[in-house]
């Protein structure tokens, strides 16, 4: 998959991008990662292109909640980018010049890529097209129109392969970026009718260093209301649960014992503060359909710093100073 | 009995009589008084009985008997064991402080009624079967909330300190 190029974990660091408040990653290696090593499911948010009439299957971006974005964040395995102020910000300095050639240069060679997979993958469709009708030529003789068909198609072909090594002359030039290569015009000039319109799902070359903090969105930027359901995420997370936002079953998080693809959620969780004062109904209530939905009730809350020693001040803070409770219907 | 005030008093009474007559348990007592070094946020009377039955078993303990039972051919008789009940009113509002605060003050295993040992004291031969390890103080907190409507009608809910694998999954 496409996690095999992905770099070593540790020295991935995801980009999570903010845009109007919301908490987004648009790289499909970044959505793995995040996904297998650190158990952050989040959820699939885009349409797909293919079928934009359902949403029963959607694709890239994934949406993290404000404290999942926070764990990423304080785990360091991610940063915030807030990506207008970013991007205007890059776009607009002449220092950043390179990365655009380079950006520009990736997306040329994604669009030749799609370009060359296309043309191959008709190559191959004619191919077998050629083959069935020579099959059946004895028998039936007045199939005609297809030949013209492939006519028509084998003149794209040889354009193709006359763009063929004017593309393979330009793919050094991706790598040493540095140098301004001059790329000969000739070719571009009567190319860009053919060439296929691709929508790249990250402007990764353009992004490929973080933001300067100035231009990046501070951790701490994630709404005081999370507080307490962020306390217990880090609790649940640092014990190998995976998690995924809970509303499905009535609770701000589901949490299951590994991967949501091969197990059931065990428990609907939700955090709360210290002492905020819990009504009974919404414990029994919650209680109560998780039982209905084979699941346990977890709440939880941190205990404040001051109440718990203020000295050990380690990096120790895995939520141990969370507690957590169940609750099941007693069947009784 | 003058330790609680009356509302609450009467709160553990009406749990108490349900336990009792509703749900045929053998016997229900109550702490006169908070546990000692109890936290002063427990203003209330808790109960503790024994069940008619056995009423919560854990899955990974379920896994241990099928497996003891296996090996020794014979079903394993399953012992009520003496639970806390915890009498709360639907319309309250207790914040984790407070659950915390109870189970941290509470004991695995109830009192025994009267001069009885308590519930899983007697270590027989073979006392550390896996299956066993489930029962006595070795046992996780666990409370049986009992829920007062203004009805009377009496709802219970486990509630366990820790994350603990939910019966069905």
């Amino acid at each position: 998959m496409a996690a095999a190029s992905a770099p070593p974990a540790a020295e991935r660091l995801v980009r999570i991008s903010r845009i109007a408040g919301r908490y987004l990653v648009f790289d499909i290696d970044d959505v793995v990662y995040i996904r297998r090593c650190h158990g952050v499911c989040a959820v699939l948010t885009g349409t797909m292109p293919q079928n934009p009439t359902q949403n029963l299957f959607l694709g890239l971006p994934v949406e993290l909640q404000a404290e999942e974005a926070k764990l990423l964040v304080d785990m360091g395995v991610a940063y915030v980018a807030d990506e207008l102020a970013d991007h205007l910000a890059r776009l607009s300095d002449p220092a950043f010049e390179p990365a655009r050639r380079t950006y520009r240069e990736h997306l040329r060679q994604l669009r030749k890529t799609a370009q060359q997979a296309f043309e191959e993958e008709k190559a191959r469709v004619a191919a077998l097209h050629a083959d069935k009708r020579g099959g059946k030529k004895n028998k039936e003789s007045k199939k005609k129109q297809p030949a013209g068909v492939e006519a028509a198609s084998a003149e794209p072909e040889s354009s193709a392969a006359a763009s063929g090594p004017a593309a393979q002359a330009e793919t050094p030039s991706l790598f040493d970026d540095d140098v301004p290569p001059p790329p000969p015009p000739q070719p571009q000039k009567q190319k860009p009718s053919i060439l296929p319109g691709v929508t790249p799902s990250t402007s990764f070359p353009l992004t490929a260093t973080p933001p300067s903090p100035a231009s990046s969105a501070p951790a701490d930027s994630i709404p005081a209301s999370v507080a307490p359901s962020y306390a217990l995420l880090t609790y649940l997370n640092s014990r190998g649960y995976y998690t995924t936002p809970g509303l499905r079953f009535g609770g701000r998080l589901s949490v299951y014992p590994g991967d949501p693809f091969r197990y059931h959620a065990h428990y609907l969780a939700n955090g709360y503060g210290w002492d905020e004062p819990v009504p009974m109904l919404d414990v029994v209530t919650s209680g109560r359909l998780g039982t209905a939905v084979k699941k346990g009730f977890l709440f939880g809350a941190e205990r404040p710093k001051a109440a718990a020693e203020e000295g050990e001040e380690g990096g120790k803070d895995k939520g141990e100073n969370v507690r957590v409770f169940c609750v099941e219907w007693a069947g009784m | 009995m003058a330790f609680y005030p009356d509302h609450l008093d009467s709160l553990a009474k009406v749990v108490s009589h349900n336990l009792a007559y509703q749900h045929d348990w053998k016997w229900v007592e109550r702490l006169s008084a908070p546990p000692p070094g109890a936290s002063p946020l427990i203003k209330r009377p808790l109960l503790y009985g024994l069940p008619p039955k056995r009423l919560y078993v854990h899955p990974d303990e379920q896994i241990d008997l099928i497996k003891a039972e296996k090996a020794r051919g014979e079903p394993i008789l399953q012992e009520p064991e003496v639970e806390w009940v915890l009498p709360l009113h639907l319309s309250e509002k207790w914040s984790p402080a407070q659950f915390a605060d109870v189970f941290d003050a509470i004991d695995a295993v109830p009192p025994g009624r009267g001069g009885e040992a308590p519930d899983g004291a007697d270590p027989g031969p073979g006392s550390d079967a896996p299956w066993r390890l489930w029962r006595g103080p070795k046992r996780g907190k666990r409370i049986l909330m009992a829920t007062v409507q203004d009805d009377s009608t009496v709802t219970y809910y486990w509630i366990f300190d820790g994350v603990v694998k939910p019966r069905q999954n």
